[in-house]
């Protein structure tokens, strides 16, 4: 039984104002601001954070605390990054590992991080000070790290094919092993207010109780898991492989429906509301789908490199990738929304809101923006701009 | 960017700014933002459940060891080092400096097994012990 695909772009309908591939907003806009910027047709602007020196692996979201949200970013130059998540200015840089950083995740507040790096260690840091807190020694590369919702223990999977729960109020302690996987663990999560373990490999997706510590469940994958995100709201489990995005029920492992995306995909993420999925791999673009029909909504071009991870953040305004390109970007959910660091354009001040895009879009968004350099787009960045059509 | 949306009249969507970066000097972790002040580590705990004195006490504390401890890597500045490190690993070098963190140690002339080491960085997390004679 064939699962729903994704449909390609159509083509044009009979109105011949929105192009094949122009963002269509959810027909509820809210907000003043958002509806202004459907009126102007924006174009993204993602913001690009620098700072990593390799590949971007993985990264995380906390919950949105007093201070805001946070993220976490984990990299093979193994020096994991904070940053505040709705602008992506960096806070600090986690010092220790001593191999490339597989698996970074933050508690729901934010005030602990945890590391899984290649040199067999998993870390737990302090996320305000940026102190190493403890650090666990495993006996393969670790590859996933993630917390209970009230951060007491940390789940952790790796290359030595066993999860292990670590009691952090006794880190010297021995940690609870539990064995059944036949490949590398390359992604564990808690599930269920963590009353039950989902873990990924290469090819099985498996479930297990936390008090028995045995498996419940256990599917097979086609190919390779290459993500998986637990969504508790609706008990989601969004898994990645291939080219196929496919959403399972987290308490039954049961397919619910799959996409298939026009390349690899590394990487999925559902959005809060379940409107949305985005999902970036192989081929350097984000995809943004309709989760209920599948439709292909936007796609973006941006990384110079495959796409190792996406996720949205937990108000669901804007999604972060990071790639192999060594950059992690962050890109609106609804594109041309005042938030953050992106501030909505009224039609009516375009001739001055565009002269100070000049100022405010600096050298380096500049290569980003190389193909508006048609005569008609000129005009933006001269020093008298005309009001565009 | 967002090479897909064809026609070229689509506005950008505009910045006020781009993301901070790293300020390269430091790990980050500003002590004077409001979280840290907040939720500042447990050691010095500004929720007053030590009192005033004690606190300054401890503070005074950590300044005098932490200025001595400064003091001892200027001592150490082209003197010949011994090194205990993990796997049985003993080395003697000359001590040339630290980096801010004190992460890693630039030497010169590190004697190992193998020979020996014009110039050399020791990750000091490999370090367990040094001795140096003033």
């Amino acid at each position: 039984m064939r699962p729903s695909r994704a449909s390609l772009s159509p083509s044009p309908p009979a109105r011949s104002l929105f192009p094949p591939h122009a963002p269509r907003f959810p027909a509820a806009l809210r907000l003043p601001g958002a509806a202004a910027a459907a009126a102007m047709a924006m174009r993204q602007t993602p913001l690009t954070c620098s700072g990593h020196t390799r590949p971007v692996v993985d990264l995380a979201f906390s919950d949105i605390t007093p201070y805001g949200y946070f993220l976490i970013s984990a990299c093979k130059d193994g020096k994991p990054m904070l940053r505040q998540g709705d602008t992506g200015d960096w806070i600090g840089t986690f010092l220790g590992h001593k191999g490339a950083v597989w698996g970074a995740t933050l508690n729901r507040d934010a005030t602990k991080a945890a590391t899984a790096a290649a040199d067999f260690t998993a870390k737990v840091w302090d996320a305000v000070s940026g102190d190493e807190l403890i650090t666990l020694a495993h006996k393969h590369i670790v590859k996933s790290v993630n917390f209970t919702e009230d951060s007491n223990y940390l789940l952790t999977g790796g290359q030595d094919k066993l999860l292990r729960i670590y009691d952090l109020s006794k880190p010297e302690a021995e940690p609870q092993v539990v064995s059944g996987h036949t490949s590398g663990i390359k992604k564990a999560l808690w599930s269920s207010d963590d009353k039950q373990i989902l873990s990924a490999d290469d090819k099985t997706l498996r479930l297990w109780d936390r008090n028995t510590m045995t498996e419940v469940k256990a599917i097979n994958v086609a190919m390779s898991v290459s993500s998986m995100e637990y969504v508790p709201e609706g008990e989601i489990l969004v898994v990645t492989y291939g080219r196929t995005i496919a959403f399972h029920s987290a308490e039954t492992l049961e397919q619910i429906k799959s996409f298939e995306a026009p390349a690899t995909v590394n990487s999925a993420s559902l959005h809060p509301e379940k409107e949305f999925i985005v999902a970036g791999g192989e081929d350097f673009k984000l995809y943004k789908y309709d989760y209920n029909t599948g439709e292909e909504l936007e796609s973006y071009k941006g990384h110079f490199g495959p796409i190792h991870c996406v996720r949205f953040s937990p108000d669901g305004e804007l999604y972060a990738s990071g790639s192999e390109d060594g950059t992690l970007r962050l890109w609106q959910t609804t594109v041309g929304k005042t938030y953050g660091l992106w501030k909505c354009v009224v039609p009516e001040e375009e001739g001055g809101e565009l002269a100070k895009a000049r100022v405010s879009l600096p050298g380096t968004a500049e290569e980003e923006l190389e193909d508006l350099t048609s005569e008609n787009s000129d005009s933006i960045y001269s020093s008298t701009p005309e009001v565009k059509a | 960017m967002g090479g897909s949306q064809g026609p070229r009249h689509l506005c950008p969507a505009l910045v006020i700014r781009l993301p901070r970066g790293p300020d390269g000097t430091s790990r980050g972790f500003d002590p004077n933002s409001p979280r840290y002040q907040a939720l500042s580590p447990v050691s010095i705990s500004t929720a007053g459940c030590g009192n005033e004195a004690s606190l300054e006490r401890e503070q005074q504390g950590r300044v005098a060891l932490r200025e001595r401890y400064l003091r001892s890597l200027f001592a150490m500045v082209g003197r010949t080092i011994h090194f205990t490190m993990y796997e049985r690993v003993n080395v003697s070098a000359f001590f040339d400096a630290s980096d801010i963190d004190i992460l890693n140690f630039q030497v010169s002339d590190l004697q190992t097994p193998l020979g020996v080491h014009r110039e050399a960085l020791l990750r000091c997390s490999d370090i367990i012990s040094y001795t140096f004679e003033l």
